[in-house]
């Protein structure tokens, strides 16, 4: 198995026109640069890395060491950012020198044309991009940790100080819970969450069932020592919890908590069992 | 909170202000606050790293190495210190950067302008990066490692999705960048996960900019509108930057607090200065302090701390940049301590290949 390292480079670029306008900006300076050792490191130094970066060889020897997902960081090295911005103020100030004929509106505004070619040059490289507070990964903070509001209050409803505890939570908690508390362990983890990794665990698969059968759920969780388990609160349920030996803990922003009696949980706090 | 976050100040910021001060000598912009601040910033994540990584493949607990870094730390401060007296009582002051000015034909208001616009937009940034949350999975193993190094008391020995213990996970190991979260977090007494993605967030998104304005004293020396014109251009860039989820400016706003941001948006920009000082300093056949040298080193070690790939891509970045100026300017002598800055590297790639 190779690296697609054409794929990786577009992947990389997305819609490829911030890296047509660094292409622009390295041909403009290597006509008009002067400066050797500006050369060198704005324009020598990114050539040499793209005809590395493109070398079948070249990427067979990393790809052997690092593997094929990173390989596209050694496009982090092109100083895209810096070359641009260098480039744009660099035309600007060429703007700023020409001399705008007599009696014209430029003329009574010498800076105007620079400010505003600066202006359009900003605009055209916002356009060519995207904002990065857009991607829907984004929220607003739910708190000072950055995590769901829930995950705070069921790790915090089911802490025992002083030990930790096994809890199955719903996937879409997974990733959070063990960031916020490291008291707190899990029978599964994110490994789950991420599709091309391809993961399977039974008791995750009954957790997530709609509606949970707990005649499969229940052993799962108990066989890994699973002191919690929680369900989100209009998930339906096949059985009555109760019978199983779950009893119900406590509801906390729409999911519900069952403690499994079957699994002992010793206070060192307390000195007793709970 | 208010200790908490005092605390913090000084051990990201004050510290390394006052450990910068021994890299005065290494350029001109050595006495610069922001080049004082970023270099003494890479001179104390070097020394975590060489401290950190024996005491992780040894398996010893967090506490000591907190022990031996706050140590490191407080070693460097006072040498800084012991340094700057000794310089004001010879007298010596360093020399001012003396190409500094209005650019020709500059309107100073505008230069004003631009800066307000650099400042209102940075600081717009540093607060998005406290008020806005980013779903990334990438964190649950990385904030959980210093959540749990700062619970746990050991370091890669529990298995941060789950819980278990575990062996020595030697690829993440090796660039243990989270522990030094964890090392915050201890020190403030602030929770690790608050450290990393409310406090951490905001001073790399300034040390970015940081870097961003040293390349900005270098290429525009003559100073006016064209170096906060630079910046607000950096800003645009950086804002915008979000047409793949590859790209470094992604990983500056989104995942700031993960070793990978801080190699790109830190490490590979301040390596990528520090090769434009020197090439500057071979045209202008200036003598390279061995200072320089030492931060160039301190750089290569602190990409190891963040990513495993970090070793490799500061290899390349010198490697290719060094051989051209040393072929361009017809000066081979200078490989050699490049080679030198770049045999941390090797040495960490060299363990991770053997414990692998």
């Amino acid at each position: 198995m190779g690296i697609d390292m054409l794929a990786l480079f577009r992947d990389y670029m997305g819609t490829g026109m911030i890296v047509i306008w660094y292409l622009i900006a390295l041909l403009y300076l290597w006509m008009k640069e002067k400066r050797r050792y500006m050369r060198i490191l704005f324009i020598y130094m990114p050539v040499v890395l793209l005809v590395l970066y493109f070398n079948p060889l070249f990427a067979q020897l990393v790809y052997k060491v690092t593997g094929d997902e990173v390989y596209y960081r050694i496009l982090w090295l092109l100083p895209i950012t810096v070359v641009i911005a260098y480039t744009c103020v660099c035309i600007t100030g060429c703007i700023a020198q020409v001399k705008p004929p007599q009696g014209s509106l430029f003329h009574a505004w010498r800076g105007l044309p620079a400010d505003l070619a600066a202006l359009c040059m900003a605009g055209a490289l916002a356009v060519s991009g995207s904002l990065i507070y857009s991607s829907p990964l984004f929220s607003k903070a739910e708190n000072l940790y950055h995590v769901p509001d829930s995950v705070v209050h069921i790790c915090d409803a089911i802490n025992v100080p002083g030990r930790e505890v096994m809890a199955a939570f719903p996937l879409d908690l997974v990733p959070y819970v063990r960031q916020y508390s490291a008291f707190v362990c899990m029978p599964y983890g994110r490994e789950m969450t991420v599709d091309r990794w391809n993961y399977h665990d039974p008791l995750c698969d009954a957790l997530e069932q709609d509606p949970v059968d707990l005649e499969v759920l229940v052993p799962l969780a108990r066989e890994a020592a699973c002191h919690y388990c929680i369900l989100p609160a209009d998930r339906k349920l096949t059985g009555d919890p109760q019978a199983f030996g779950w009893t119900w803990f406590a509801e906390i922003d729409g999911y519900v908590i069952y403690r499994d009696s079957a699994v002992e949980l010793w206070n060192p706090e307390t000195q007793s069992f709970q | 909170m208010g200790v908490q976050l005092l605390i913090l100040a000084v051990l990201l910021l004050a510290a390394p202000a006052v450990v910068g001060g021994l890299f005065l000598k290494a350029d001109k912009l050595g006495g610069h606050l922001v080049f004082r601040w970023v270099s003494g910033q890479f001179l104390l994540w070097a020394g975590f790293q060489l401290i950190s990584v024996p005491l992780i493949i040894q398996e010893h607990s967090f506490s000591r190495l907190v022990q031996l870094f706050t140590g490191y730390v407080a070693a460097m401060a006072l040498l800084a210190v012991a340094v700057e007296i000794q310089r004001l009582v010879k007298g010596r002051k360093p020399s001012p950067d003396r190409t500094r000015g209005q650019g020709s034909g500059d309107n100073p208001a505008s230069g004003v302008l631009l800066w307000l616009v650099f400042w209102g937009v940075l600081l717009l940034q540093l607060v998005q990066a406290v008020r806005l949350s980013y779903a990334d999975t990438d964190d649950a193993y990385y904030v959980a490692i210093s959540s749990i190094t700062q619970e746990a008391d050991t370091m890669y020995r529990k298995l941060p999705y789950t819980g278990g213990s575990t062996l020595m996970d030697i690829r993440h190991g090796l660039a243990p960048f989270p522990i030094w979260i964890s090392f915050l977090a201890r020190m403030s007494g602030m929770p690790a996960i608050t450290v990393a993605k409310v406090v951490l967030p905001v001073v790399l998104i300034a040390m970015t900019y940081g870097i961003f304005y040293l390349f900005g004293r270098v290429l525009f020396p003559e100073g006016g509108r064209q170096l906060p014109l630079f910046l607000v251009f950096a800003e645009v860039l950086v804002l915008f930057g979000n047409y793949s989820i590859y790209t470094a400016e992604n990983f500056l706003i989104a995942r700031s607090r993960q070793g990978k941001a801080a190699l790109a948006n830190i490490v590979i920009p301040f390596l990528v200065f520090l090769m434009l000082l020197l090439l500057k300093k071979l045209q202008e056949k200036q003598r390279i302090q061995v200072s320089f040298y030492l931060l160039l080193g301190a750089a290569a070690v602190t990409g190891c701390l963040c990513s495993t790939l970090g070793a490799f891509l500061v290899c390349l970045a010198v490697g290719i940049a060094g051989l051209l100026g040393a072929l361009c300017y017809k000066r081979i002598r200078v490989l050699f301590p490049l080679c030198a800055c770049c045999v941390p590297c090797a040495a960490y790639a060299l363990i991770y290949l053997l414990l692998e």
